[in-house]
């Protein structure tokens, strides 16, 4: 008796939760019929993003958003995807490129720009961007250009320029008596001088994308002549295996066998980082983006922004590049007008002023004034300016010109090249191979 | 009789639904994609045994298939028998404290996610602050480093000594076995003057039998899913010292977004498992009576 009681209760309050939840919904409807008529308005954008958390672009990216709420929150409703790593947010977004489901903005790294041209999602903004003339001025035609296809078509947007020579510890430079090299014999030279005074020299790491190392092999290529300087400018090479390829490769070898720290072979970029803002290594390749860590006391030794300084690499080298920036994938018209909004909060020169504030990355048009208090409390940031009116040889990274597949065989074979088991030309094959896997 | 069939049938009809639409349909979606060119993207045409031409002449992938048979059979013969004598060590003062403690040290690997305990082996291992460098040097009293991760001459050992001594599912199945074991036995082979060594070799493990290649089974075919580790310590590298099946799975899915030669590299590895789990049924020779 007592079980039917209980079983009895049990049906009744199911029943009951039933009915309360679609009476919930029914009051809605009826209660409230100007707001469903504004919610039939409103237009749902999906972005899906992994600059969030410690992310360095997060409260920039956040103060964006802000303003977009701001501006259109009124008729776009932004459903954010948050994905707190880069790999977690490249994997995903390869996985909804599969079956042609990528949110409405994405941003286009790691291949998911190209995935998204091969799936028909991509659309071209060219004309998008042409029928707003103010917003195209902030924009600077080298960064348009950078992200236009052969075929004429404008897939993507960015709101920056990636600058990256080499930040250098002022108090080890001057223990060892030396300046920033000019020329790459003169680079060598200072780490030997910086080690034989007890400095290890440079901050490098090979695990993840290589990052500081392979600015650092970039800079050896890109400065190394025009043959090296147009391989390092060219989207996915026909071949790695070059004299100038070759050359650094063997150069790298050298740095990573006597000039770095102990860990360097497998470490990963926040290893890299903290060996050179814990003062355990003179030199470390970054963009601008780094600098405002140096201040960061969870993050540097105390007074640390004090001993910094900036330089290009030898031969007037600067890496310089566009990052592919987001990609509209919106399918309906007033989806694709809605992911313009978003684009434009973006890159506009409002946004290139937060990126410049928040991250100092370098703003891609001309229409952001850096202000001389700006460049009173950001030094390395003014000197970087003023350098790179001198820059010889401008390239890019490996993470823009070659195949993921490339970029994750730099990790895996960099060991085998410190340990003797392969010689630079083998390398050079194997990074060939990795990028046939591809095609 | 009727109603106790509509029941066994009433039972049975989800887990074979299940079944079906989870793991068949992907096995056959997966066979199908084998033969086919299927590239993020682009459209899927049919190109026969071409995807596993390519696996068997891809130097990249011997290398994952052969690291992966040795990882299979280091796990299935030394993992297997360190789980069995810890099991035997400690099924002999089973209520002690020490045996208490034990069995819960030996647990926690297997209660901690794997990808904290991947963390805690990079740092054991680091060469820089890493523990085990660190007593070489205080006991050597001499500068030492080794990148055990990174050197081609330790990835291999160093990364299988994050799961090969830690069998704490293997001792715990063959101590669960031990339990069910009649007593008298032991008394009997007690009267007859039986050391602990002769019990524990004559009459426990040929007893234990099914429980060890079901521990067997388990540990051999983990093999056949580790990745998590891999990629968080070396993934796969050295060059290709330390890559296995799944790695090479993933990358050519998520890296180089050719999920038709990925599902060919899938198809490789069920085929794996099952020769696996077939050669250790016929070794054990399971649910046969002896």
């Amino acid at each position: 008796m007592k079980r039917k009681v209980l079983a009895l209760f049990l049906v009744g309050a199911m029943v009951s939760s039933f009915v309360v939840g679609c009476g919930k919904s029914d009051g809605t409807d009826s209660g409230s019929q100007s707001e469903s008529e504004k919610n039939e308005d409103i237009v749902t954008l999906k972005y899906a993003t992994y600059r969030v958390g410690n992310h360095p672009s997060a409260a920039q990216e956040k103060a964006c958003l802000d303003r977009f709420e701001e501006l259109y929150g009124d008729e776009i409703k932004l459903e954010i995807e948050e994905l707190p790593s880069d790999q977690a947010y490249a994997d995903k977004m390869k996985v909804l490129a599969a079956s042609g489901e990528l949110p409405d903005v994405v941003d286009g790294k790691n291949g998911i720009k190209e995935l998204a041209i091969d799936n028909g999602q991509a659309v071209d903004i060219l004309p998008m961007l042409e029928d707003d003339q103010e917003w195209k001025a902030d924009l600077s035609e080298d960064a348009i250009q950078a992200n236009m296809s052969e075929d004429g078509k404008l897939y993507s947007l960015v709101a920056l320029t990636q600058l990256s020579g080499y930040f250098y510890n002022t108090e080890m430079f001057a223990d060892a008596g030396i300046e920033p090299a000019k020329t790459w014999e003169e680079f060598m030279d200072n780490c030997e001088k910086l080690d034989a005074k007890g400095h290890t020299p440079l901050a490098l790491m090979t695990g993840e994308n290589c990052w500081a190392t392979n600015i650092l092999l970039a800079a050896m290529i890109g400065t190394n002549g025009e043959a090296g300087n147009e391989f390092m400018n060219t989207k996915y090479p026909d071949t790695y295996q070059t004299p100038e390829v070759i050359d650094a490769l063997e150069r790298m070898k050298v740095l990573l066998e006597k000039y770095t720290t102990e860990d360097a072979i497998g470490a990963l970029y926040a290893n890299a980082a903290n060996n050179f803002m814990q003062g355990e290594a003179a030199m470390f390749c970054n963009g601008l983006w780094m600098t405002p860590d140096f201040e960061n006391p969870e993050k540097s030794m105390e007074g640390f922004s004090d001993k910094v300084g900036i330089a290009m690499f030898p031969e007037n080298g600067l890496m310089t590049t566009y990052p592919e920036g987001w990609v509209v994938c919106a399918d309906s018209p007033e989806k694709q007008d809605a992911a313009m909004k978003l684009l434009k909060v973006f890159t506009d020169a409002e946004g290139q002023q937060a990126a410049m504030e928040y991250t100092k990355d370098v703003p891609c048009g001309n229409n952001v004034e850096i202000t001389d208090q700006f460049a009173a409390e950001n030094p390395l940031f003014a000197q970087m300016m003023e350098d790179r009116k001198g820059t010889e040889y401008a390239f890019a990274t490996f993470d823009v010109t070659a195949y993921p597949t490339v970029v994750d065989s730099f990790s895996k074979y960099y060991p085998d090249l410190v340990y003797g088991n392969i010689t630079a030309e083998e390398m050079a094959k194997k990074l060939d191979e990795a990028a046939e896997s591809s095609k | 009789m009727k109603i106790k069939k509509k029941w066994v049938v009433a039972f049975l009809v989800p887990s074979t639904l299940l079944f079906l639409f989870v793991y068949a349909l992907s096995l056959v979606v997966l066979l199908v994609t084998s033969f086919t060119q299927w590239n993020i993207g682009q459209e899927i045409k049919f190109i026969g045994i071409q995807n596993y031409v390519e696996l068997f002449t891809s130097t990249v992938f011997k290398a994952a298939a052969l690291n992966t048979v040795k990882w299979v059979l280091l796990q299935s013969s030394v993992h297997v028998l360190i789980g069995v004598m810890f099991a035997l060590v400690v099924s002999r003062r089973a209520k002690s404290w020490h045996a208490r403690f034990a069995r819960t040290v030996f647990m926690i690997p297997n209660i901690i996610s794997s990808a904290a305990w991947g963390m805690v082996f990079l740092c054991i291992l680091n060469p820089k602050f890493g523990l085990l460098n660190s007593i070489v040097r205080l006991l050597s009293q001499e500068e030492y480093s080794q990148n055990w991760f990174m050197d081609p001459k330790t990835a291999f050992l160093s990364v299988t000594m994050i799961w090969l001594p830690f069998a704490a599912t293997v001792a715990l199945i063959v101590s669960a076995e031990m339990t069910a074991v009649d007593s008298t036995v032991y008394e009997a082979a007690s009267i007859d003057g039986a050391t602990y060594f002769q019990t524990s070799v004559y009459i426990t493990l040929p007893l234990m039998k099914n429980a060890i290649a079901t521990g067997t089974i388990l540990s051999a075919t983990s093999m056949l899913q580790k990745l998590d580790i891999i990629l968080m310590t070396t993934n796969g590298g050295p060059g290709t010292t330390t890559i296995n099946m799944p790695l090479l799975i993933y990358e050519t899915s998520m890296r180089e977004n050719n999920y038709s030669l990925a599902s060919a590299q899938g198809i490789i590895l069920i085929m794996m498992g099952l020769v696996s789990i077939g050669i250790i049924n016929r070794i054990y020779r399971m649910n046969k009576e002896d």
